[in-house]
Formats: structure tokens, sequence, C-alpha cells
């Protein structure tokens, strides 16, 4: 972002300009004077002799074609540059120059003084050359507040840049849970903000992962130790996981960021950013801003993943608390994960949002919770069941919902446990609640569970078929069953029968065991 | 290379954008408010107009209005937004071929928008086909 050279020309003609307009306001004992830049580097559009142009009278190409050899020479980038030069006269103008600037080739500042009419000014070359030496320090000095206020605004263009993207950073992550996923934005932004080729991972076991920049995107690629010479870097990666700080290194073809990401249970991985040699050094500035990105990074990665253990964790236990329940019926056993994974199918045909469908399974699982409540002889009594015993059953959706109610985070799951006995034309408990006064999922966890319920021997009846409990569960949709969530049922299990067989099988395989027990 | 009117209160941000794309060798005027940028349109038609929202005197939304109504609206209009701003009316100014900039701008994205709309105006210019078409660039 430094200036280049046409820039500092332009910057240069500029301040001629402004001190000429200077000059100019000092009334008429100034004199007819004119300043210009004079130098073999100075090229169009900004040529030298357009400042001098400002405010001579008469052609200044005339100070160059007639006679002023000298001037002619230094335009030239004479070698005899260095130094106040002498004031001389040329066609009526006295005229001084002084090397100005820290540039490699010489421009010289030049004062023209005199109306060019033949007849040179009164003033003699020494006072030509102090009023020009006094000019040309106001040249410089203001020329290096000007360079000063370049580097200050290249400084804050880049903090710009960091900030952007940092706050880009902040927004993606925002709509993110995946810990995977945040890495590989939080990769993709580190290595933008450090103007990096290539990202490379090393993990808390040591393996690696290589990431390059195409374009601006972080593609897969293979690790070069030419480039990142991990190996090489061993000592320093240690030092980074036990001292968490960022550091920086030299390496043949790159310069290479070493920086910790410290992750759950104190984990710590290494980045490595590799830049190019030349991209430049890394700045202080640039350690400092990875530091706390990668802190605040780290901790959004942690949270993901304490996040996503602690999901897996509920999930975990639920699933334990309902094998054990259906272990107490050993015909339901496998009943309950069964109807959560159906309810969670039938869910996703019918357009259940994503974030829902946990719900919607964790609901099936648990809809027969309540039955911890029956006594086994009743829940395993082969034949049929008297009046009070079957209210005895009627009794476990309701048990189950004032078992699970206390629990705050499965309020969204209790409508599935109440009412997954309740039927369209209001003959199910426990509410006697019609058609769509029954909340959806315990629509849904009805199905699954009628038919789970048809497809498994119970202690008082043989299994059926997967055709004949299809053919049940057709003749039940409208009354006892919702048509809707029936016909979607139906082809749930068709597709997932014919695209996952082994899955398939492997969810009805318990049922198979008690028909073969039983047979 | 563009004629750019740069409209923002902030005196160090207006200094940081147009200082930026003088670099980029666009020829930059600045004006504070939005009835300072009104009078500058009528003097001379910028080709691009970059405007701040919030603004004292007259904010960017009413000037870009008042422009439209006065029929003096130049060919590339830019409006900064601060991130709230953005989401409430970011999408409104998207279908009105108003390229919206979220603050703190990325100067690189700037200047390529404003390479983009150069680009868009070169082919206008030689094919005198475009006028009031819904323009959307992803920053």
């Amino acid at each position: 972002m430094t200036a280049h050279p046409p820039q500092a020309q332009r910057r240069a003609h500029n301040l001629v300009k402004g001190l000429i307009g200077a000059l100019t306001r000092d009334g008429p004992s100034a004199g007819a004077r004119s300043l210009g830049l004079v130098g073999a580097t100075l090229a169009p559009p900004h040529p030298p002799l357009h400042c001098l142009r400002a405010c001579l009278h008469g052609d200044p190409r005339r100070l160059f074609t007639d006679g002023c050899d000298w001037l002619r020479r230094l335009a030239a980038g004479a070698p005899d540059a260095g130094g106040l030069r002498d004031g001389r006269c040329a066609r009526g103008f006295r005229v001084a120059a002084r090397p100005v600037g820290r540039n490699r080739e010489p421009v010289f500042l030049v004062s023209a003084e005199g109306e060019g009419d033949g007849h040179p000014p009164a003033d003699t070359g020494s006072q030509v050359l102090d009023r020009l030496e006094s000019l040309s320090r106001i040249f410089e000095q203001v020329g290096q507040l000007l360079d000063e206020n370049e580097g200050l605004a290249d400084e804050v263009l880049r903090s710009y840049e960091q900030l952007n993207l940092i706050f880009d950073f902040t927004q993606q992550i925002a709509s993110l849970t995946d810990a995977e996923e945040i890495e590989k934005v939080l990769l993709h932004r580190l290595g933008r903000l450090l103007s990096a080729s290539t990202v490379v991972t090393v993990g808390a076991g040591g393996q690696t992962r290589c990431f390059d920049f195409i374009g601006d995107e972080l593609r897969d690629a293979a690790l070069e130790p030419d480039r990142v010479p991990v190996a090489a870097l061993g000592a320093e990666l240690d030092a980074c996981r036990t001292l968490r700080a960022v550091s920086v290194h030299a390496a043949p073809a790159a310069r290479i960021m070493v920086c910790p990401l410290v992750r759950l249970d104190n984990r710590v991985d290494v980045l490595l950013a590799a830049r190019p040699l030349a991209a430049g050094e890394f700045t202080s500035g640039d350690m400092l801003m990875i530091e706390s990105l990668l802190t605040f990074g780290g901790q959004i990665i942690s949270n993901a993943e304490i996040h996503e253990r602690l999901r897996r964790m509920s999930l975990e236990a639920t699933r334990a608390l309902v094998a054990a329940i259906d272990k107490k019926d050993h015909y339901t056993s496998g009943h309950s994960e069964r109807v959560g994974v159906l309810a969670r199918l039938t869910g996703q045909r019918m357009g259940v949002p994503a974030d829902q469908l946990q719900i919607l399974e964790m609901s099936g699982l648990l809809h027969d919770v309540g039955k911890i409540g029956v006594p086994e002889e009743i829940l395993c009594k082969p034949g049929r069941l008297t009046r009070a015993e079957y209210d005895i059953i009627k009794s476990h959706p309701r048990m189950g919902y004032e078992i699970l109610k206390p629990i705050g985070s499965f309020g969204a799951v209790l409508d599935g446990v109440l009412y997954h006995h309740e039927a369209p034309d209001g003959s199910g408990y426990p509410e006697g609640l019609r058609g769509d006064a029954i909340p959806l999922y315990a629509r849904i966890i009805h199905v699954a569970d009628v038919f789970d319920a048809l497809t498994s021997t119970r202690s008082y009846r043989a299994a059926y078929s997967f055709e004949q409990a299809c053919e049940i569960l057709h003749q039940e949709a409208g009354t006892r069953l919702d048509a809707q969530v029936v016909n979607v049922f139906l082809q749930v299990l068709a597709t997932f029968r014919h695209e996952h067989p082994r899955e398939f099988d492997a969810l009805f395989a318990a049922e198979r065991e008690v028909v073969n027990a039983s047979a | 290379m563009s004629r750019i009117l740069v409209v923002e209160d902030d005196p160090h941000i207006l200094r940081v954008i147009s200082l930026w794309l003088t670099r980029q060798g666009h020829q930059v005027c600045e004006a504070r408010n939005g009835l300072a940028a009104r009078e500058l349109v009528q003097q001379q038609m910028p080709d691009i107009l970059i405007t701040d929202i919030n603004m004292p005197g007259m904010d960017g939304l009413k000037l870009l209005e008042q422009l439209r109504n006065e029929n003096r609206t130049p060919r590339g209009l830019v409006v900064l937004t601060n991130r709230w701003d953005h989401r409430e009316i970011g999408e409104s100014l998207a279908n009105w071929g108003v390229h919206v900039v979220p603050k703190p701008f990325s100067p690189s994205k700037l200047a390529e928008l404003i390479r983009q709309l150069d680009e868009q105006q070169c082919v206008k210019t030689s094919d005198g086909t475009g006028a009031g078409e819904v323009k959307t660039c992803e920053l």
C-alpha cells in the first residue's frame, strides 16, 4: 500500500504548486518568481516544466532552450548534482536549484526569478539561493509530514482490512455449531489476515493437515516440506505447545508464523501460516492480532465441542434409560429405539425443520417411559387383560409425561409422550383429542408405535408380517391413525427398506430374534 | 479511473476513503453531508457516489432520494452502512441497484467494487444499454 513513484511525483508536484500559491500571495514585492521540479525521473503526465509554467511569465521552455545549459543538464540527471546550485542568469532569469527528497535519482527544486525580458533582476545570486534554501526546507518538511501521513494511512487501511476480516469471521461463525466447520473458517481467516499461501495444522498427536489457498478458497493439499518444513520446526512446535505463544520463523521459501490453538481439555493444535517471501515480514501487530483471534477462536471451537459432547451425552443417557425400560418387557426390546428412528425419518419427509428432528426422535425414544410405572405382571401378561389392568396400561402416557415434566430441556418432547395414543376420531387416550388438535409429533409417533408393535411378537400374539402390518395401517388411516402421516410413513418405510437394507434389517433384528425364539 | 464523490461526516474516515481511492488513480471529491454533496453533484455529475447513511443535515438515504427525484443519479451508487443498518435496509437498497458496503469496510473489497463499477460503465457507454438495471454485488 505504499506510495509508488507516480504517486510520489504527483504529491511533489502538488506541493510545489502549493508553494507557488503561497509565494504569489506575497504580493508584487515577491517579484516574478517561479518554482518547479527538475529531474530525469519526473515523467509525464507531470513534466517538470509544468510547475514552472504555473506562474512564470512567458514560456518556461525558454529557460531550457534559450541557453540555460546548466538547467538542461540537471533535467537530464547530470552527475554534477549535490549541494546547492549557484544562481545563474539565463535570458533575464536568475535560476537556482537544490536537490530535494530521498529519491535514488536526483530531483531538483528549481526557482527562476525575473521577468524573462532579458534584464536579470536586481537580487544577487546568493539572495536567490537563500530564498530557495528556505523554500526547500519547507518542501522537505512538508514532504516528511506527508510521508508520515502516508504511513499512518497505510496502517489505518491495514487495520480496516483486518477489522473487516475479523467482523466477517464473527458473523460467519455465529451461524455455525459444528466445531470442524468453525475451525475451517478460522483457518481461512487466519490465512487471509496473514496473506499466507498455505496453512498447516499439527494436531496434539502430531497428525498434520495442509491447506493451500486457491484464489480465496482454502483447499486440502499435500504438505511440501520445502515450503513448510514442519519436521525442521519441531522444537518451535513443542515450544508453541508449552508456551502457547505465537512466534515467527524463516524458512527458505517462506516466512512462517507458528501459533497455538487451544482446544477442549487443553489440547493444543499448532497452526503454521506460510507467507511467501515477497509478501514481506510478519509484524508484531500481525502476531498480536493472530493471538487474540486464536484465543477467541479456540474458545468458540471448545464451546462447540462441549455442546456436541453434551448433546451426545444426553442422547446416550436417554437411550440407556429407554433400554432399561424396554428390558422390563423383553418382547418390546429395541421398540423405543425403532419408534424414535422411524418418527425422525417420517418427520424429515414431512418437512419438520432439521433442528427439530432430534426433539422428535427423543420424543419417540421416550414415548413409553411411563411404562416404568406399570407392574411387570400386567405389562407382560399373556392373554386378555381385565378392564382394571387395561386402565393401568392406559395411564402410561400421562405417567411418562409426569416423569419427564421436571426435566426442563425435555419440554418440547412432552407432547409426543402424552398424546401418542390419541386417535383422529377421538377414540384415543388420555384426553380423547380429535384430528389436528393432536400435536403433529404425537401423530407421527403413534403411527410408528403401532407399526412397530404389529411387526413385533407380543406376549399375547405373534408378529404380523411387514406387508400385513402395512395393510393394517392403511385400514386404520383416518380413524385411529392420522391419514397423512400413514401415507408418508409407508413411503418412508419403503424407501428406507430399499435404500438401506442392512440398517433396516439391523433395526428390526431384535423383533426377529424374538420371533425365532418363540417359534 | 472514475470521478468519485465521497460523502461521509467522520472527517478521518472520509480522508482514509478518499486517500485510498486517490491511490487507486481515481479523482475524488469530498463532502461532509448530504446537502454539500447535492451541491457538488449539481456542479458536476460524478461517475460514482459513495455515501454514508447517518449524517447530520441531510443523511445518505435522503440524499439518494433527492438525487432520484431530481433525476441526477450518478451511474454507480455505493452506500456505507454500519452492521445494524445493513441488516435492516441492506436488502431494499440492493433492490434499488445500490451497492451496500458494511463498515468497517474492507479497502481491498471497496477497490474491487469500484473497479467493477468502472468496467460496467465502460460496457454501458459502449453499447448504451443497462440503464435502470438492478445491480447486486456480494461484498
